[in-house]
């Protein structure tokens, strides 16, 4: 996985390789995991989302009664 | 890097954009504190989680996508060649600045010892993409959902702004070539159209419950914290003037890149590589501050929210020429842009009922449309590009700056590349049912559930004794 191993073998190379991240040629798997990632939050803050807003839907509170909910002491 | 002038410069400009980004780290943190004083009691911790998620989620899709559209886009394509390869196609081949190297799996896109500057200038813009995005977020709070919210951020964050970019604010792009478009510090690129993107989303979304009245009368909500407000514009005063820096170009030899036979002149310049100084644009920002602040107060008789919105109104207005205009002239555009705005926005909003909770639609649509379209008239005749005497592109020209072309530029930053895609994606949201929260949720408040959760710890710890 290392991609250097030697720093001062790789800084004297005729030419210096300049990608030294830990598994160079990998990218495409690293990138199809952010994308997976990306999507799934999508999908799962939804379910959160959807899920709360129906639940106080179905309670019906009142426009004041988030008042009664907030303490100060 | 092998000599140590080659060196300085990479490293200098290395720096000079990280600290760029540091500074305009403060915008976001200006919106959130500006949103939450806006909005009401019962709707603060949702509306500073969606302004916070838009941070991961345009940082994500802009590393898959957002900086390659940048880099592919000037061309159109289609609509004019580009001066590297002299093809209208999407520049994708293997030019220098080909958007080849700006795809996610480019070794490029990584820790990588030959390249020190493309992360930081793809980290610069990125912060401009939160700013489109926070810009549409102050407009729809209160009742859009987090979901939508989410994917209009993407939208105008890693899509559209990006794609206006490449048009408008790219050394190669086509509405430079064309329409001679110049908006050096982005009164069209980033607020025209998250202006326009965010009055196509709330012609959509529609208005809080209770700002209107069975007649048609708009009703004022004003912000529930003021001081917050007022940080959060300070914040963003200060974050705009790194963006300010973050628009140049540090230190180049314009000689050797405008192909002129041994002439050197170092100097810093704008986007478009054109020259100017950080000690003009630091006094526009300025003057321009100052005229929208002065103005603000006399058009809004005083009201602070409106002063200090105007503030940056005023900077927003002026931004376009802000590399040339002199002091005074910023000056006296930031103050026609701040009567436009204020004007503009309580017309639309009487007219075509529209609930815009921060007037993000008039400080940066209207105002960022009114900058663009003076910038034509008082910059009229200035050579959009210095590319056009150089030997890049021989046999073909850029446009100088016109009023028509600034006019057209215009249109397309606030209407086709704003309120379009703004409405259109409302409309397909608002159609899945994913818009706007439920009319129980919204008089009940978004926070509803999190201090309903908390109220029985909160109340023991407010009778205990021990």
């Amino acid at each position: 996985m290392a991609t250097v191993s030697n720093w001062i073998d790789h800084l004297s190379a005729a030419e210096v390789q300049g990608a030294v991240y830990p598994g160079v040629g990998t990218e495409g798997i690293l990138v199809l995991v952010l994308a997976v990632i990306w999507i799934g939050w999508h999908v799962m803050a939804d379910m959160q989302e959807t899920r709360k807003s129906k639940a106080i839907a179905k309670k019906r509170p009142g426009s004041n009664d988030w008042k009664s909910n907030v303490t100060d002491g | 890097m092998t000599d140590q002038l080659s060196a300085l410069t990479t490293i200098f400009t290395e720096f000079y954009y990280w600290i760029t980004v540091v500074l305009m780290f403060l915008i976001h943190v200006g919106f959130c504190m500006y949103e939450v004083g806006a909005s009401r009691y019962k709707h603060h911790q949702h509306t500073l989680m969606k302004n916070t998620m838009l941070i991961p989620l345009v940082t994500v899709t802009w590393f898959l996508f957002g900086w390659w559209i940048y880099w592919a886009f000037p061309t159109g394509p289609g609509l004019a060649p580009s001066i590297m390869n002299e093809s209208a196609a999407l520049i994708t081949d293997e030019s220098a600045f080909s958007a080849a190297w700006y795809v996610p799996t480019s070794d490029l896109m990584g820790t990588n010892l030959n390249d020190h500057i493309s992360g930081v200038f793809w980290a610069a813009f990125l912060l401009f993409s939160w700013t489109a995005a926070s810009i549409v977020s102050g407009a729809v709070i209160e009742r859009i959902t987090t979901f939508a919210f989410g994917i209009l951020a993407i939208a105008i964050g890693s899509v559209f702004w990006t794609i206006d970019a490449a048009w408008g604010w790219h050394f190669d792009g086509w509405m430079l070539k064309i329409l001679g478009y110049h908006d050096a510090y982005a009164s069209g690129v980033i607020h025209a159209i998250a202006g326009g993107f965010a009055l196509g989303v709330l012609a959509v979304l529609g208005p809080r419950i209770g700002k209107f009245s069975s007649s048609g009368e708009p009703r004022n909500i004003g912000p529930r914290n003021p001081w917050l407000v007022t940080i959060g514009l300070f914040l963003i005063y200060t974050g705009f003037w790194g963006f300010y820096a973050a628009c140049n170009i540090p230190i180049f030899d314009l000689g050797p890149e405008y192909g002129m036979e041994g002439v050197t002149f170092w100097t810093a310049t704008n986007i478009y590589v054109t020259p100017t100084t950080l000690g003009a644009i630091t006094m526009n920002f300025l003057m321009s501050l100052s005229g929208g602040l002065l103005a603000g107060y006399i058009v809004a008789k005083g009201d602070p929210f409106w002063t200090y919105s105007s503030g940056l109104a005023g900077v927003i207005c002026a931004s376009a020429g802000n590399d040339l205009y002199h002091p005074i002239q910023s000056f006296v555009i930031a103050m026609v842009g701040v009567y436009v705005a204020y004007n503009l926005h309580y017309w639309v909003e009487r007219k075509f009922k529209i609930d815009d909770a921060v007037g993000a639609v008039a400080v940066h649509g209207y105002a960022g449309v009114a900058g663009l379209i003076i910038c034509g008239f008082v910059l009229n005749g200035y050579p959009s590009s210095g590319y056009s005497v150089g030997a890049m592109w021989v046999g073909t020209d850029y446009a100088p700056i016109n009023p028509l072309g600034m006019f057209i530029g215009a249109i397309i930053m606030f209407g086709v590349l704003g309120f379009l895609p703004g409405w259109i994606l409302a409309k397909i949201l608002q159609g899945m049912g994913k818009l706007r929260i439920p009319r129980e949720v919204e008089l009940a408040g978004l926070d509803y559930t999190i201090l309903e959760d908390a109220k029985s710890d909160e109340r023991a710890v407010a009778s205990s004794s021990r």
